[in-house]
């Protein structure tokens, strides 16, 4: 009876001990830990080709009987979606090009100008407790840790672990992750002034201009129109022209400053996969305004941030409000549906203060 | 030669090697079934069923090792699954210490609270090691949706965990 208690008490100090060790070595960076963890992985990947192989018929009966309906509704759903965006996707392409060519001819980083790998997802996260999937494309494709991981709607996450041939992407639903962001607040309404004038001379802006009765009879007419127009949250309204009168004065459209798209830094912070992602540090600047549901969230950029300016992360869809001088916290919609990743885009890019120097 | 032969065919070995195709299935079938968006966790089914046969010191051992298995494939810091593992191994093999020869019942009653223990443990070792993001009221749904995984599955982690963990003498 003492030696069995003998022998309990050394098994748990064992268990103790060497878990201790080796969540100190690992969270010190230890080569060895990460070393233990390569050789592992070269021994487990073929066992777990095997299985992943075997196991598919099992997988494939599993989703046949529980979600055949759910992918019938899905795709009925999806076929109307395609079939509504297919020509705002036109004009949302000529956009994105004229946005790339105006960025390039200013000398401001686009996406366009930054490789990219392709990667399909060869497994989710075994554990309910980590928000990560695993890519097959690794170091040898060019991949390091904390490049910038997309699909077609937006951003999923960031690289976190990379071997020779694979990567772990933790996606931005992750407790663990952060990233500077936009938020691209724009005031509801739009107020436009035109300036009518007969005469060549470039006019400058008067805002708001009062009709003044010494002009009353003269060659040179001024009109003010106020226009108020739903705008799509996030993004600058076009200037419109009206058409120039019947007498054949020309006409230019001044938008207001005040009219123009706002953007405000914030870090974005992951809180599992039951709970939207949410914004925080966002200034409580009055000139920003109200954010309202819906405003766009992109990445911010920058030196030190890990992930190129302007991807699409998702949109707010709840404010918190807070009390005194701390900003409110936004919830955000993720634009990329993470519970259905296939194929991903690496972007290669690491900020100017990640790169090695030669 | 005899001694290679010894540690080959040594229970720890064979534990090794069972769990690397354990882990294999906890990778890929079961990270896809996911039944109520949970996913079983045969790792630490395996590990719970050894305990309750075989005691706290194997339960603790078997958890450390098939832990520091887990641990190797997951993001997570190097340890912590261990330290999880080898917890729920030990809470499961206190069965043994209160009742000399559980009836089946017992052993699935175990299997099924230590299943929640064991769900319960990982997130707390995240959490002192400062990922505490996942304590969350979620973690009582994920630990039940465990819980009855394991209950279904239990019978055969206790037939292949006997023959893994059986003391065996080498016969040349």
């Amino acid at each position: 009876m003492a030696a069995a208690q003998s022998t309990r008490r050394r098994a748990i100090i064992l268990l103790v001990l060497t878990s201790i060790i080796l969540i100190t070595l690992d969270l010190q960076n230890s080569s060895a830990t990460s070393g233990l963890r390569s050789v592992f992985g070269v021994i487990f990947r073929p066992v777990e080709s095997t299985t992943r192989v075997v196991t598919r018929p099992i997988s494939n009966a599993w989703f046949g009987i529980f979600n055949y309906n759910d992918v019938l509704d899905e795709n009925e759903r999806l076929r109307e979606k395609v079939a509504q965006q297919e020509g705002a996707t036109v004009a949302a392409a000529a956009s994105v090009r004229l946005a790339q060519e105006l960025l390039a001819l200013n000398g401001l980083p686009t996406l366009a100008g930054i490789n990219a790998v392709t990667a399909q997802v060869i497994g989710d996260s075994p554990t309910n407790f980590s928000q990560t999937i695993e890519i097959n494309q690794g170091s040898q494709s060019g991949i390091r840790v904390g490049m910038p991981v997309l699909n077609a709607a937006g951003l999923v996450g960031k690289i976190t672990k990379v071997y020779g041939d694979r990567s772990v992407v933790m996606l931005i639903t992750d407790p663990d992750f952060a990233l500077s962001i936009k938020v691209v607040n724009s005031p509801r309404q739009t107020t436009t002034t035109t300036i009518a004038k007969s005469n060549a001379a470039v006019p400058s802006p008067v805002v708001p201009i009062e009709p003044d009765a010494s002009l009353e009879g003269d060659a040179s007419t001024t009109t003010t129109t106020t226009t108020t127009t739903t705008t799509i949250a996030g993004f600058t309204p076009s200037v419109t022209t009206l058409p120039a009168t019947p007498s054949g004065v020309s006409s230019i459209t001044v938008p207001l400053a005040s009219d123009l798209a706002i953007r405000e830094t914030g870090v974005i912070e992951g809180r599992g996969p039951s709970r939207q992602p949410t914004v925080r540090f966002i200034s409580n600047a009055v000139r920003f305004g109200d954010i309202q549901a819906g405003v766009p969230i992109v990445t911010a950029g920058g030196s030190r941030s890990l992930s190129p300016p302007d991807i699409l992360v998702g949109t707010v869809s709840r404010v918190v409000e807070r009390l005194g001088s701390a900003g409110p916290v936004l919830e955000i919609e993720p634009v990329a549906d993470l519970t259905n990743l296939s194929f991903l885009r690496v972007l290669l890019y690491q900020p100017i203060t990640e790169k090695a120097t030669p | 030669m005899i001694r290679f032969l010894t540690i080959m065919s040594s229970r720890w070995t064979r534990l090794v090697l069972v769990m690397l195709i354990v882990l294999s299935l906890q990778t890929t079938l079961f990270a896809e079934l996911r039944p109520f968006g949970v996913a079983a966790q045969v790792v630490l089914l395996f590990v719970i069923v050894s305990g309750s046969i075989n005691g706290v010191a194997i339960g603790s051992i078997t958890g450390l090792i098939a832990g520091l298995m887990y641990d190797f494939i997951l993001p997570t810091p190097v340890g912590l699954a261990s330290l999880a593992m080898g917890l729920a191994g030990a809470t499961a093999g206190l069965l043994l210490y209160f009742f000399h020869e559980p009836t089946w019942w017992m052993r699935l009653i175990t299997v099924a609270i230590v299943s929640i223990l064991g769900e319960i443990y990982f997130p707390l070792a995240q959490a002192i090691v400062g990922f505490d993001g996942w304590l969350q009221p979620r973690i009582f749904k994920v630990a039940i949706v465990v819980a009855a995984c394991n209950l279904i599955l239990a019978p055969l982690a206790i037939v292949v965990c006997r023959w893994t963990l059986a003391e065996r003498k080498l016969s040349i």
